[in-house]
């Protein structure tokens, strides 16, 4: 894996580096905002560990994928999820 | 860590069940080992950190380590459920050990749901594993001393913090000299982490706590307003700050729900964690061969969760028959580093006891649980009810039975509760199996009882 690559957030291109996770890629570059909730709330980040699983969004097509414990790998492809679809 | 070094030492096959992708936990949480930088924690710090990681990476060619793996269920029999990526597994081990940590407590407040308010120790992770700040301009809140230790890891890390807002000046730990003697090596990083927010010219407000987050697709600003000894907010002292980051702690929370599951007595302190499994002095539970070590026995940190480790290790590799007489002399040393930490510990305790009032923060149609947006509005209409337990509001309004599991809510809700009713609920909510999402992929590639 090269040691910086780029992965799509929203079809928008973000550079990350190897061993960032996809939550910590997007927080550097101010993204905050991963999921639109049922009740439609913008949700991101919030223990930053995997326990909350409010940053949970839609990686490689997979949906409630937690973008804080998924490591950023080249070309993945991210979207913000809304309510319960991917 | 300590658990697992000590067990192997004596002879035992161990098996580590790693949530995170590399060893350290928390509070010695590693970054991947591609990503350049440095650590923002005080060297003393990052010394123990090293010492100890050093310690396992010995071992650890002679244990199973399972790195990104949980135990999403265990029962009375030992069984331990695991999932690791897209598959499961079942474990048989002649004993467990339990060492699953703390989680970060919120008083929820109308706007924390916004993108950008986050746990101080979730900023403090992204920072310290992903070298990435979270957040441009920053206020942090809340109480003990994990505030202060973000503000000035984010500092020194190049960011900007506009506010610190702490509840109680952590100044009340000097009426505990003797603690803070006890301590002195903890204390002395304190003071640099105080120096370096004092020298950036950090605006504190002690007294302080956020009473409302402003924002439309994240977070913009936050106002903080000064309460009273009781807790209650005093008129006419709210400041509106801009920022894109809110870190907050209230302090911790045990991971207690798989000691629970596995049917171990629990017990309730607020202010060591909240649940917890009752043990004894060598991190026996109620249950024969089901050991708890560390913060998720009794927050006490990570020095204390080493020595800890070490004499739970020791007495989870013994067999019963040996006698905790010989188990006590052997560990003597562990056993004193432990006493001593204590000491200090009971003094950080102080600056964590929120007042009852505080919770007042949650005004009615703020959401207190966040996976099925539940308001407090909600809550109270169930226990006006009659349904006081955590488990009848549960059913009644859907609090805790999202995502995380209750692993958010749980404890503000306990707390609701004894403000709204003036008990505190006797039993915590009963967790179910799983502790976590597991995928069906996962479960239907579930392997055979292994006899570990």
């Amino acid at each position: 894996m090269p040691s910086q690559f780029t992965f799509s957030f929203e079809g928008k291109p973000v550079s990350a580096r190897e061993g960032q996770s996809v939550a910590a890629a997007l927080l550097a570059i101010g993204e905050r905002c991963l999921r639109i909730d049922e009740a439609g709330n913008p949700k991101g980040a919030v223990c930053g560990i995997g326990a909350c699983w409010e940053c949970r969004c839609s990686i490689d097509g997979i949906p409630d994928t937690r973008a804080c414990m998924t490591p950023a790998r080249p070309g993945m492809i991210v979207r913000r999820q809304l309510g319960l679809d991917a | 860590m300590a658990a697992a070094i000590e067990a192997v030492r004596r002879g035992c096959r161990v098996t580590v069940i790693d949530d995170a992708q590399r060893p350290g936990g928390q509070i010695y949480r590693q970054a991947h080992p591609a990503l350049e930088g440095q650590e923002h924690a005080e060297p003393a710090e990052v010394a123990r950190k090293h010492a100890l990681i050093e310690r396992f990476e010995h071992v650890v060619g002679k244990l199973d380590y399972r790195a990104g793996a949980s135990v999403y269920a265990a029962f009375p029999n030992g069984e331990l459920h695991i999932a690791e990526g897209e598959r499961a597994e079942v474990l048989r081990p002649d004993a467990t050990i339990l060492a699953t940590g703390v989680r970060e407590l919120a008083i929820p407040f109308p706007g924390w749901t916004l993108p950008g308010v986050m746990f101080a120790g979730g900023a403090q992770a992204i920072l310290k594993s992903h070298r990435v700040l979270p957040g441009t301009r920053a206020v942090i809140a809340g109480c003990g001393p994990l505030p202060l230790v973000v503000a000035a890891q984010l500092l020194r890390a190049g960011g900007q913090v506009a506010a610190l807002a702490i509840l109680r000046s952590l100044g009340g730990m000097l009426a505990q000299p003797l603690s803070l003697w006890r301590g002195r090596e903890i204390v002395r990083e304190g003071f640099r982490y105080a120096a370096t927010v004092r020298r950036a010219g950090v605006p504190r407000f002690t007294g302080y706590v956020p009473v409302r987050a402003r924002g439309k697709e994240q977070l913009e600003a936050v106002v903080l307003a000064r309460v009273d000894a009781e807790g209650r907010v005093v008129a006419g002292t709210e400041r509106e700050m801009a920022c894109d980051l809110l870190a907050i702690n209230y302090g911790f929370v045990a991971n207690c729900e798989l000691a629970a599951m596995a049917g171990a007595r629990m017990r309730r302190d607020p202010l060591v964690g909240g649940w917890l499994p009752a043990v004894d002095a060598f991190g026996r539970t109620s249950i024969p061969g089901l050991f708890a070590a560390g913060d998720g026995a009794e927050l006490r940190g990570a020095l204390i969760a080493e020595a800890d480790g070490t004499i739970v290790g020791a007495a989870a590799a013994t067999a019963a028959s040996r006698g905790d007489a010989a188990l006590t002399a052997e560990l003597a040393d562990a056993i004193a580093r432990r006493a001593r930490h204590l000491e200090f510990q009971k003094a950080v305790r102080m600056t964590l006891a929120l007042p009852a009032e505080l919770w007042r923060l949650v005004t009615d149609d703020t959401i207190v649980c966040r996976c099925e947006n539940v308001r407090f509005g909600e809550i109270k209409s169930a226990l006006a009810g009659g349904h006081h337990s955590l488990n009848a509001v549960k059913r009644n309004v859907r609090s805790g039975m999202g995502w995380c599991g209750g692993r958010t809510c749980l404890p503000a809700i306990a707390s609701l509760i004894e403000l709204s009713t003036g008990s505190a609920p006797t039993e915590m909510m009963t967790p179910r199996p799983l502790t976590r999402p597991v995928s069906f992929a996962a479960l239907a590639r579930r392997g055979k009882v292994g006899a570990k």
